[in-house]
């Protein structure tokens, strides 16, 4: 009896050691068990294959065809294997999730549309997502200016004093919305997704007029600015994206009036209610990162 | 009792011997799952992020009719159409060349400047008259450049959940060059005169203006491919082709004198030609081949 129990329990033993070395084996030999989906031959590999062989599928006659004598299948049926592994479609799930969350966007941009001055701007956005494609947000702007060289060149070579301003701040509350996504691979190596959305809101900018003469004072605009753009949003990590963009800020902005002399509109007010209006385009390119709040999600779906 | 010495001494001597074995089971099993994750690690480190892509460009000509424009350019727009030939070595490497002719426009800042100008040549004035500063202005009626070209980017994008196509990033270097003009004409450039052989009269708005011909520079670009479907993409580009340059003809280095001085300064200067492009690639041959 007890010699019985002993080798019982051995045995029993050795069964589970065996079943788990067996196990280990076969996890071992996995890597080798790749899918050859188009050469079952085991051809080698030279990186490409000719598709001329290869008959096109035309779906229009897939749809079209009489399906009337068909059979159908028990897909119960526990013996029902798939023809080959073409048929198994793999879906990747949405690499990234936006739905309820926001994102904090810290962004520099610069014009690129004027030939006499260029200004820099720092800005952030704040932007709440309703849905994956659709978010309602904030930001606001300050800039800086830089003149370019035909600002100092009209001057010398042709005599005349250009007719600047610049942008002093703006704010705006912006509508995104997605139409585009997709992923592309970088050196064949390293998958990356990205999304492409336009944007349209409405804010204010304000504008001050750079004096010919500086003897005389500038002044200000505040003006009502409509905006709309289109930016590229690259995902990196679940809470960080990379965004580039172009947008069109569109204002008509007031300038110094052209007689403007020591004569005539000498003081700020009067050069404003003279001032010269204009249609603006400023047209920034706009580069950001974006903080996701918060940080990471979750699918509420299954795989 | 007894029944129980038994049992004990069964489920102890079973114990050792379960402890035993799985010790050996472990011991085996430890290195078999190393191996396995340093094979299965190293096998996907050397796969491809995409099989069965579709190879859009390699080995493939290209031939592009294209339409440029410049962007935000100083005193003319350059408005053209050309051709861009390239040749895809592999699907990340190509080499090629492209030729544009352009017609020149007014920029709306010239417009404004000239509207203010004096109509004739005054010599009393600094000031430039409409023609002496109209015809001093050049044109570039011909632009291209030779370049080596790389895509280290393609993927694939859907646009409102419809259309699924193809797209590839691009950048490109290589030598440019373009064909510059001018024509002043002789009774507005009348200034024949140089530094080294007369003294300068200190007027510039009648000297010729030296902005055209021949000009070798460099060239940068980056752009994208959307592929419509196995052989014809929209290429939309932006294209730098930077060379000496004096596009207002105009005295540059302040020295009131157009032309070369005696510190070799001819007041021309390195450039940068912005142009945004764009073109539907044809793809020769027509058949696109697979990768594994």
């Amino acid at each position: 009896m007890r010699g019985r129990n002993l080798i019982t329990s051995t045995l029993a033993t050795l069964g589970i050691a065996a079943l788990l070395l067996g196990g280990t084996r076969e996890a071992a030999a996995q890597p080798d068990d790749e899918i050859e989906m188009d050469d079952p031959g085991g051809a080698v590999d030279e990186g490409e294959i000719e598709m001329d062989g290869e008959p096109e599928r035309d779906l229009d006659a897939d749809l079209a065809a009489d399906t009337g004598g068909a059979v159908k299948v028990d897909t119960t049926s526990g013996d029902l294997k798939p023809v080959s592994w073409q048929d198994i479609v793999v879906v990747m799930r949405k690499p990234f999730l936006k739905i309820r969350r926001s994102d904090l966007m810290p962004f520099l941009s610069t014009t690129m549309n004027d030939n006499m001055v260029r200004h820099y701007a720092a800005g952030g956005q704040f932007n709440y997502f309703l849905t994956d494609v659709l978010a309602v947000g904030v930001e606001g702007q300050y800039y800086t200016k830089q003149f370019r060289e035909p600002f100092d060149l009209v001057g010398r070579q042709a005599r005349r004093l250009p007719t600047i301003n610049q942008y002093n701040f703006s704010a705006a509350l912006n509508f995104h919305y997605v139409p585009v996504y997709g992923k592309f691979a970088i050196l064949d190596k390293k998958l990356v997704a990205w999304e492409t959305y336009f944007t349209a809101g409405v804010g204010v900018t304000q504008s001050e007029v750079v004096p010919r003469d500086p003897r005389f004072s500038s002044f200000t605009n505040l003006l009502i600015t409509p905006n709309i753009g289109a930016s590229m949003r690259f995902f990196l990590f679940q809470w960080l994206t990379v965004n580039v963009g172009i947008r069109d800020y569109i204002f008509v902005d007031k300038f110094e009036p052209v007689g403007r002399s020591a004569t005539m509109f000498t003081s700020a007010e009067a050069a404003k209610a003279n001032a010269d209006s204009a249609l603006i385009n400023n047209v920034m390119f706009q580069v950001g990162l974006s903080f996701w709040i918060p940080p990471t999600f979750e699918y509420t779906t299954f795989r | 009792m007894t029944n129980l010495s038994f049992t004990r001494a069964g489920l102890v001597s079973g114990t050792i011997a379960a402890v035993t074995a799985l010790t050996f089971a472990a011991g085996t099993l430890t290195p078999g799952i190393a191996r396995a994750d340093e094979a299965r690690k190293s096998s996907l480190d050397d796969q491809p992020a995409v099989r069965h892509r579709l190879l859009l460009v390699a080995k493939r000509l290209e031939v592009t009719p294209l339409f440029e424009s410049t962007i935000n350019a100083d005193f003319r727009h350059f408005i053209g159409g050309g051709l861009k030939l390239e040749y895809h070595l592999s699907d990340m490497l190509s080499f090629g060349g492209i030729v544009v002719g352009s017609t020149a426009l007014d920029t709306k800042l010239t417009k404004r400047i000239m509207e203010t100008l004096e109509p004739n040549p005054d010599d009393t004035t600094r000031e430039p008259s409409v023609q002496e500063f109209e015809q001093r202005l050049n044109t570039m009626p011909l632009h291209g450049a030779l370049y080596v070209s790389i895509t280290p980017w393609y993927g694939k994008l859907a646009a409102f959940g419809k259309a699924f196509v193809n797209f590839d990033f691009y950048f490109q270097a290589g030598f440019g060059f373009a064909s510059l003009k001018s024509s002043c004409a002789s009774n507005i450039c009348s200034d024949m005169g140089s530094w080294q052989t007369d003294m300068p009269d200190d007027n510039p708005n009648n000297d010729p203006p030296l902005n055209d011909g021949f000009r070798p520079g460099l060239y940068l670009g980056g752009g994208i491919h959307v592929f419509v479907n196995e052989f014809i993409a929209i290429d939309l580009a932006i294209r730098d082709y930077a060379f000496s340059d004096n596009p207002s003809g105009a005295d540059f280095n302040a020295d009131l004198f157009v032309g070369e001085n005696l510190r070799g300064d001819d007041d021309n200067r390195f450039l940068h030609h912005l142009f945004a492009g764009v073109g539907v690639s044809i793809m020769f041959p027509m058949k696109a081949k697979r990768t594994r």
